[in-house]
């Protein structure tokens, strides 16, 4: 059943985030969290971190997101996972995922937002499954006017 | 407060014609023609900083004045422009936006100057030299880039199509009074200093500077105090400054980290912005660490306050890009301090200037009434 229970916390992450239920997603977060957001750019040919966030500093950036001008409209990520590895020995197993994030626009109309891979480590305690690093890397690096929540 | 009537909504506003701006700059496909031609074309213009070509014979491409161009580190410190665009289709030639460039051969040469490592063209062979262009505009970065054993070095770049008119962008960055609008500068930077430490200095040929902005990171919960140890050299952790130069680029310091952005304009409704990250060449992995995660809280795609500027900019294009919004009123005076509009009339009379037509009033139309306006100026 872990391979069904670590596919189920990665579509869960993505559907809290996709209805912004910012405390449900925090819920399925390991105390040890580390989030991390990367890209490549093939301009200055390095890889970059966009955003990199622990437990603490997640739920601080999510608790100030009501107060912040940004964009309208909802994000629909579109989640496949790939890959569940078999149990680490420190516990955690290994997941590796491909999302398609669609944005709607207030006035209906649906376009392609970015895509990517995660690359997940769960943590698997006390028959417990929780988020313990995720690290979300872009494919796309044209994020239009940007995001005040996490890919 | 008298009601007023269509007609009155239509007049322009009662401030002088330096202090407001027609809704007209921002959607003319014949003003665009003309900053194309009588701006863009003449410039200095930011293409890229020394560590993107960090051997001989590597490029960086970048769009300017509607032109596919390339600069490449032919030797050492010295750098090359070209228009990227040879042969008798005028194919480009360049498969990437970086990489080692075999020849140049063919391609039509563009003048080139460097200055403290951000390398700069012209496609104007009649332009002043770079150093003259610039003046003292950047001299509030002195301290900064003058005199180092260090260089500096771009750790971060991503560009973004903003669906707004380029000066849209620019406004952005000079407005100072659209602080308000975002949620971490009236926590950090607000209550940080008094309006009157703060000075905006117009410079020659429409560059303005501004510092004495400080900012108290520890005021937003997400964010972490910045130690002096932290500090780049030549600033303190809390100090902010920038230098918009004119017309599309702009440094900016936050204490700990430098950005420079430019704005490409790809039609009235449409801006390339392109932004940068810098840190210390060299600098120990927790030192960059430390750097990205400052740049990142306010300037990444997914940062605090960027994201809100992209958002204001598009914002005013649905008012301007059809004509809903007929002016935009400048007209903050506070002797070159707190949240005056002077860097923005700065700007705008260095427009007004070269493109010969003022800002407020730059066709026909802008005499008339809005009835007569819908028709072709
Ligand atoms: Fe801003």
């Amino acid at each position: 059943m872990t391979e069904q229970n670590v596919r189920e916390l990665v579509y869960r992450s993505c559907l809290a985030l996709d209805r912004e239920d910012f405390d449900g997603f925090l819920a399925l977060c390991d105390p040890a969290l580390h989030y991390v957001v990367t890209a490549y750019s093939p301009e200055i040919r390095k890889e970059m971190t966009w955003m990199e966030q622990d437990l603490a500093g997640m739920k601080a950036l999510l608790a100030m997101v009501p107060q912040h001008l940004r964009r309208t409209g909802s994000l629909h990520r579109h989640v496949s996972v790939y890959q569940v590895e078999a149990p680490a020995s420190d516990g955690t197993i290994g997941a590796l995922s491909s999302f398609l994030v669609t944005h709607t626009a207030l006035d209906g109309g649906s376009r392609l937002f970015a895509v990517g891979h995660y690359h997940d480590r769960i943590a698997a305690t006390g028959g417990r499954h929780l988020l313990k690093t995720r690290r979300a890397h872009l494919e796309t690096r044209d994020l239009g006017i940007g995001l005040h929540i996490p890919i | 407060m008298t009601a007023r009537n269509a007609q009155a909504w239509a007049n322009p506003p009662r401030v002088p014609p330096s202090h407001f701006v027609s809704g007209w700059v921002y959607r003319d496909p014949a003003i665009y023609d003309a900053e194309q031609a009588k701006i863009f074309r003449r410039v200095w213009r930011f293409a890229a900083h020394e560590s993107e070509m960090p051997e001989a014979g590597a490029y960086r491409t970048f769009v300017h004045a509607c032109e596919p161009m390339m600069v490449v580190r032919e030797t050492g410190d010295r750098f090359a422009g070209f228009i990227d665009r040879a042969g008798p289709a005028g194919a480009r030639l360049l498969p990437g936006p970086a990489g080692q460039c075999r020849s140049t051969r063919g391609l039509r040469p563009c003048r080139t100057a460097a200055k403290w490592g951000f390398v700069f063209v012209t496609l104007d062979p009649e332009a002043p030299d770079l150093d003259s262009y610039l003046g003292d505009a950047l001299d509030i970065f002195r301290d900064v880039f003058e005199g180092r054993e260090f260089s500096y070095e771009v750790f971060h770049f991503h560009q973004a199509i903003v669906e707004a008119n380029w000066k849209a962008w620019q406004e952005t960055i000079l407005d100072l009074y659209h602080e308000f609008m975002h949620v971490v500068l009236r926590r950090t930077q607000m209550p940080a200093t008094a309006m009157t430490a703060r000075s905006l200095r117009q410079h020659r040929n429409g560059h303005v500077s501004i510092g004495g902005l400080r900012a108290l990171y520890g005021n937003y919960q997400a964010y972490r105090v910045r130690s002096e140890g932290e500090a780049l050299p030549g600033l303190t952790p809390d100090d902010a400054r920038f230098t918009p130069l004119f017309p599309d680029t702009t440094i900016i310091a936050r204490g700990t980290v430098l950005r420079v952005d430019t704005v490409t304009p790809l039609g009235p409704h449409r801006t390339l912005v392109e932004s940068r990250g810098l840190g210390i060449k060299g600098e120990s992995p927790a030192d960059r660490r430390m750097r990205i995660r400052h740049h990142n809280d306010y300037w990444g795609p997914l940062g605090r306050n960027v994201p809100e500027d992209a958002y204001a900019a598009e914002a005013c294009e649905r008012a301007f890009g059809r004509g809903a919004a007929l002016f935009q009123t400048i007209a903050r005076d506070e002797d070159g301090r707190g949240q005056d509009d002077c860097g923005l009339r700065a700007f705008y009379a260095e427009w007004s200037r070269r493109l010969g037509r003022p800002a407020c009033a730059p066709t026909n139309a802008d005499a008339i009434s809005r009835g007569e306006q819908e028709g072709k100026p």
